[in-house]
């Protein structure tokens, strides 16, 4: 009889990409878990809506591809791509809002450059960048935390507000805080504030900071910590570029607070708040647009820890984690070219 | 800081970087002592390279036995093969063979006749033999490196360098397989045998017997072995290293035992390195003590399709399903059959393959044992590849650029350190195989190589052959020259028209030389027959001159003004004389490192033209005839240097119709001679035509001749030898002795500087040195002349024809024994 031939070798672990995204996923669930809590159902209905529409997205450009459907959307990348840009948008931003991102990150940003392991930027910041300049009010307008709130949205007012079905029960009602004003992040809060005059000791005294970081977002930040970490000890992800943000931004915030501690916030608001947890572990460790050598890694982190830091401080935008990831997209190649390990048996990288 | 022995001694141990953890599955094979199947009735054993290394010393139909060499080479590598039982040669045919691509190689097949009878085995003890022998005992054993990759043994125990440290390699890391392991449990004695064999032929400072923390059975086995063993103290050790694949490569080893990295394109013995298989260890104390040949080894038989999975000892030529078969092998759909271990080893297609020398592991696994087969899906750069790599390379990045086809890339990317060790393929989420991707590219890198050497190659040849044509052109275009100018001197018979044709004999001469053509010049030339001879002497000179031609400045004024000259008959010819020998040695300064020499002897000439008018018509003829007969002897001459010696004398003086006949006779002769050969004895045969020169002459010219060879043979050795010449002189004419005596120790010394013929050619060409001499001296008369008052006119003009003929010759040969010595 003929036997089978094939390459060595002929073991291989289990651990698939698929597996891998699952995790991911997975991993994102005390996250998703805590946000739901302070800022109502609205999150889980964008994630619904999100991970629907971008595995119709991708299922429909693999049909115009003549690719196999089954196997492109088995690799669950899709399901990741949609979750971190569900969770990053305002959990009652109307559905239009996540339709465009995820259609524009699943099409556009990641499809058409070639689809998963291909695409030059990570597809869920290229998508939030999109809609935060195209749509800078919708993307801004967060509910208040339900600790603080006067209001909280039920699960059925909350898909009534996303699909805006019954304008009169008025969205605004939610969307905008207990007084009638839009409710910004802390972060958003906390410049205008600075931008005002006021100290960060009197902008960190209003409500929507509770202690020494903002309500509600400290939670949240910390339970994607945890997912972080849970990640690293699943080795799905490798802790380079999750320390090196960190750790830049940490001594870059050090830093700012040493010097004048009134216009610089301290290093723990910028660690837990906005979204440096969820970055530095879910959205910079993208292993497609990151770099790939253990200490190209670590440049790439530090590099969006510093660019995280002086956009929020010095730039015009509260939040800066999407543009600090895609600006370190652009250079991941560069990196990866110039930082070469040593080989075996060789003196230097090259 | 504790030197390395001390970390040694110690058992201390480095990372390794990379690596993967697979699990292990080593005791399905491991729980048995090593057993033998019954013996096969048909061996196939591969006999590579014969017809090119080798020869086979068996023929179809022979009795062997067994252990018996069944080839023998002669190449400082080659391994003899021999007969692995008792039986018969059936068949010397090609045969598949146990390799991926299966291609067939030259096997000899021996059909079993059961006694399994032994050849003469001639056991030794390791004090009767010199390294040498124990080295020789070691190759026509036919050892080779049993790790697997086959490396002839006794070249690694004759390194060119000095080894520090052995390492026992018993580290074998790759999954399912035990045989190593096995082996170190059941047989520990015989391998420490082995590697006392190994100490004695390299006397190094450690020996390191590195075992994987795996087979604690076998590391006990092994230090107990030690304590036994008859070793110096404190030599050997046995050092336990952690389980990680692919610890057991030769380079990952020595960075886990010594921190060392192996330079990329070396190998270990130039860190004074060097690793052995226990296996090895094992066959050269089977060697050296036994006298027993390498005909069979430890294989581990092993998979869940294997009803009775161990090791066993194999026969080298076993089959593969012969083996399989005597374990109860029973395949399954889709069935794999892997040579070597799952990591590494290659998947056979064809099981009718034998058993060689590095064959360690026979794995048959059942479908969930393995990978099963899965579609190649996009890399998602998640780097888990460059953590696995033991070479610390980005496996990614050479996939990215092998999968491109940018091999160059690839390469760029150190491609040529990867081992193939697949624990990239291995943890790659993705399921992309890697290993593959590289094999292709490093092949194709490989071929390119290939490609561009033959290409170089050929380049070569291509403008080696378009040289050969152009200068097989080239000549062809001079020998038509020539032999239409020969035809064109047959046809005259007048004194010019010789004159005329000698000119232009010489004319195609150069042009020969120089492939630039003279005829241009020559119409120019037409006056009346005197004019015309002076004329085309001028033109000689003038081609020559442009023939050679980086500084002719000074050769050209000289032309200039003895072609204004408005000279008759008589003056016309010593001119054209003079004009050539003023043109050769112009073109002789040319060529020259050292220029001084010209510049006097150009003067001197100068000088003497006035004094030439009282020249008479005969001798002007005569010169001419002999520069004719000179200077196409020296223009066929490459070829001897003898021709020039016999024509040169006839002509000397002898009168008008003589020195026509006797040029003739010298052209024949110098032809005949370049044909002929060229022997001593030429120059022999040419004497007797000296007998019709003028008397005086003849003894004034031999006996400086004859100074003059002496001198120059001495003043190779001694300046001063130049005094010893002047007795000879006794015998000829009072007046021209002294002068010639004179000039020639003047032009001897000068001649000697400016031709720079050195000791060794004065020596090793006699002729060439004595001719040139013998020149030199009318030369020098001719200078010293003008300004000797006392001569007669009569003696002053034959000096200066004799001067202007034999000058020009020595230039010529000067020149010629330059280029001989270039």
């Amino acid at each position: 009889m003929a036997f089978k031939i094939a390459s060595s070798p002929h073991v291989s672990t289990s651990l698939h990409t698929n597996t891998v995204m699952k995790r991911v996923a997975f991993c994102l669930i005390p996250g998703i878990a805590v946000q739901s809590y302070y800022f109502g159902f609205g999150t889980l209905v964008q994630i619904l809506l999100a991970v629907s529409v971008a595995y119709l997205a991708e299922a429909a450009v693999m049909k115009l591809r003549n690719k196999n459907i089954k196997a492109t959307l088995s690799d669950n990348s899709a399901l990741v791509t949609a979750c971190l840009l569900a969770v990053a948008i305002p959990s009652l931003a109307p559905w239009w809002l996540i339709v465009i991102g995820t259609l524009f990150a699943i099409v556009i940003v990641k499809q058409l450059y070639g689809g998963l392991g291909n695409n030059v930027f990570n597809p869920a910041m290229a998508a939030y960048v999109l809609l935060l300049i195209s749509f800078p009010v919708q993307m801004t307008s967060w509910v208040a935390p339900q600790t603080i709130a006067m209001n909280h949205a039920s699960l059925l007012t909350s898909v009534q507000t996303i699909f805006e079905i019954n304008q009169s029960f008025a969205a605004e009602y939610f969307r905008l805080g207990i007084d009638g004003i839009a409710m910004a992040t802390p972060l958003d809060t906390l410049k205008t504030d600075l931008s005002m005059g006021l100290t960060t000791t009197e902008s960190l005294a209003k409500p929507i900071f509770s202690g020494l970081a903002a309500e509600g977002w400290f939670g949240v930040n910390l339970a994607y910590l945890v997912g972080g970490l849970v990640m690293l000890k699943l080795k799905v992800i490798r802790w380079h570029i999750s320390v090196a943000i960190i750790a830049s931004l940490f001594v870059c915030a050090s830093f700012g607070f040493l010097v004048s501690p009134d216009t610089f916030v301290s290093p723990l608001m910028h660690l837990f708040s906005g979204g440096t947890m969820l970055a530095a572990f879910f959205i910079a460790t993208d292993p497609v647009t990151a770099a790939t050598s253990p200490r190209g890694r670590l440049i790439f982190g530090a590099m969006i820890g510093v660019l995280i830091y002086l956009i929020r401080t010095f730039g015009g935008y509260p939040d800066a984690v999407a543009f600090a990831v895609l600006l370190a997209n652009m250079c991941a190649p560069f990196i990866d070219y110039y930082v070469r390990p040593r080989s075996y048996g060789h003196r230097t990288g090259k | 800081m504790l030197t390395l022995l001390e970390q040694l001694d110690k058992g201390t141990l480095w990372q390794s970087p990379g690596g993967i953890h697979p699990p292990q599955l080593k005791t399905l094979s491991n729980q048995s002592t090593i057993a033998r199947l019954p013996l096969a009735h048909r061996f196939v054993v591969p006999v590579p390279l014969v017809g090119e290394q080798a020869v086979l010393t068996v023929a179809v139909g022979d009795q062997v036995l067994k252990g018996q060499m069944l080839t023998e080479g002669t190449g400082f590598t080659y391994l003899p093969v021999h007969a692995p039982t008792s039986g018969r040669v059936v068949a010397i045919e090609q045969h598949a063979t146990n390799h991926p691509s299966s291609l067939p190689t030259l096997s000899c097949v021996i059909e079993a006749d059961g006694q399994n009878a032994w050849c003469e085995l001639i056991p030794h003890s390791l004090e009767q033999l010199s390294k040498n022998q124990i080295l020789d005992k070691i190759k026509n054993a036919g050892i080779a490196g049993m790790g697997g990759a086959a490396f002839p043994t006794h070249v690694k125990l004759n390194p060119a360098s000095e080894i520090n440290l052995v390492i026992i390699n018993g580290v074998e890391c790759e999954p399912y397989i035990s045989s190593d392991d096995r082996l170190m449990r059941d047989y520990s004695d015989e391998i420490l045998k082995g590697i006392a064999v190994i100490h004695h032929l390299l006397n190094p400072q450690r020996i390191i017997i590195a075992i994987e923390d795996n087979k604690p059975e076998a590391a006990k086995a092994m230090q107990d072995a030690v304590q036994r063993s008859t070793l110096p103290a404190g030599i050997i050790r046995v050092t336990v290293i952690p389980t990680k694949y692919p610890s057991g490569g030769e380079k990952q080893l020595i960075q886990i035992i010594t921190g060392k990295e192996v330079p990329s394109g070396h190998i270990p013995a130039q860190l004074g390195i060097v690793v052995h298989n226990v296996g090895t260890a094992y066959a050269i104390q089977e060697a050296v003590y036994q006298g027993k040949p390498l005909i069979e080894r430890v294989v581990t038989l092993t998979g869940e399709q294997i009803g009775q999975p161990g090791n066993y000892w194999l026969p080298i030529g076993t089959t593969i399903n012969d083996a399989l078969q005597a374990v109860s092998f029973n395949p399954s759909a889709a069935q794999k059959v892997i040579v070597g271990g799952p990591m590494m080893g290659y998947a056979l297609a064809d099981l009718d393959v034998p058993i060689l020398k590095g064959t360690n592991c026979l794995l048959a696994p059942s479908a969930h044992e393995i990978a099963p087969d899965v579609d190649e899906k996009a890399c998602i750069r998640c780097g888990e590849c460059a953590v696995a790599c033991p070479a610390l390379l980005l496996p990614q990045q050479l996939f990215w650029h092998a999968k491109a086809e940018e091999y160059d890339k690839a390469a760029s990317f150190n491609l040529k350190d990867c081992i193939e060790c697949g624990c990239c393929s291995y943890v790659c989420p993705s399921d992309i195989p890697l290993v593959e991707y590289y094999r292709v590219a490093k092949s194709a890198l490989k071929i390119e190589a290939e490609e561009k050497r033959q290409a170089e190659q050929a380049k070569v040849r291509f403008e080696a052959r378009i040289q050969r044509l152009e200068d097989e052109k080239n000549a062809r275009e001079a020998k038509a020259k020539e032999a239409a100018a020969k035809r064109q001197s047959n046809m005259k018979s007048t004194d010019k028209d010789a004159v005329a044709a000698a000119m232009a004999r010489i004319a195609a001469k150069k042009a020969q030389a120089t492939s630039s053509t003279v005829s241009p010049e020559a119409p120019q030339t037409t006056v009346d027959p005197k004019k015309a001879a002076v004329n085309a002497a001028i033109e000689r000179a003038k081609a020559k001159k442009a023939a050679k031609a980086n500084t002719v400045s000074r050769a050209n004024e000289l032309d200039t003004s003895s072609a204004e000259v408005s000279v008759d008959d008589k003056q016309a010819k010593i001119a054209a004389a003079v004009a050539r020998a003023k043109a050769k040695k112009a073109a002789q300064a040319n060529t020259e490192s050292t220029v001084q020499t010209p510049n006097p002897a150009e003067t001197e000439v100068a000088g003497t033209e006035p004094t030439a008018d009282a020249v008479d018509d005969k001798k002007a003829r005569v010169a001419a005839a002999v520069a004719k007969a000179k200077a196409k002897k020296l223009a066929q001459a490459g070829q001897t240097d003898d021709s020039a010696v016999e024509a040169e004398p006839t002509t000397d003086a002898v009168d008008d119709k003589k020195a026509r006949v006797a040029a003739a006779v010298a052209k024949a002769k110098a032809k005949k001679l370049a044909q002929v050969g060229q022997t001593d004895n030429t120059a022999v045969e040419a004497e007797p035509t000296t007998d019709a020169v003028d008397d005086k002459k003849a003894r004034v010219a031999a006996a400086v001749a004859k100074a003059k060879a002496k001198k120059l043979a001495q003043v190779g050795q001694t300046d001063n030898t130049a005094v010893e010449a002047e007795p000879t002189t006794d015998a000829v004419d009072d007046k021209k002795a002294r002068i010639a005596a004179a000039v020639a120790k003047a032009k001897a010394k000068k001649m000697v500087q400016a031709s720079q013929i050195d000791i060794g050619e004065a020596a090793s060409q006699p002729t060439v040195s004595v001719e040139s001499t013998a020149d030199i001296a009318p030369d020098a008369a001719l200078t010293v002349t003008a300004d000797s008052a006392d001569l007669s006119p009569e003696q002053i003009k034959k000096a200066k024809v004799a001067a202007a003929v034999a000058k020009a010759k020595a230039k010529q040969l000067a020149k010629r024994a330059e280029q001989e010595e270039q």
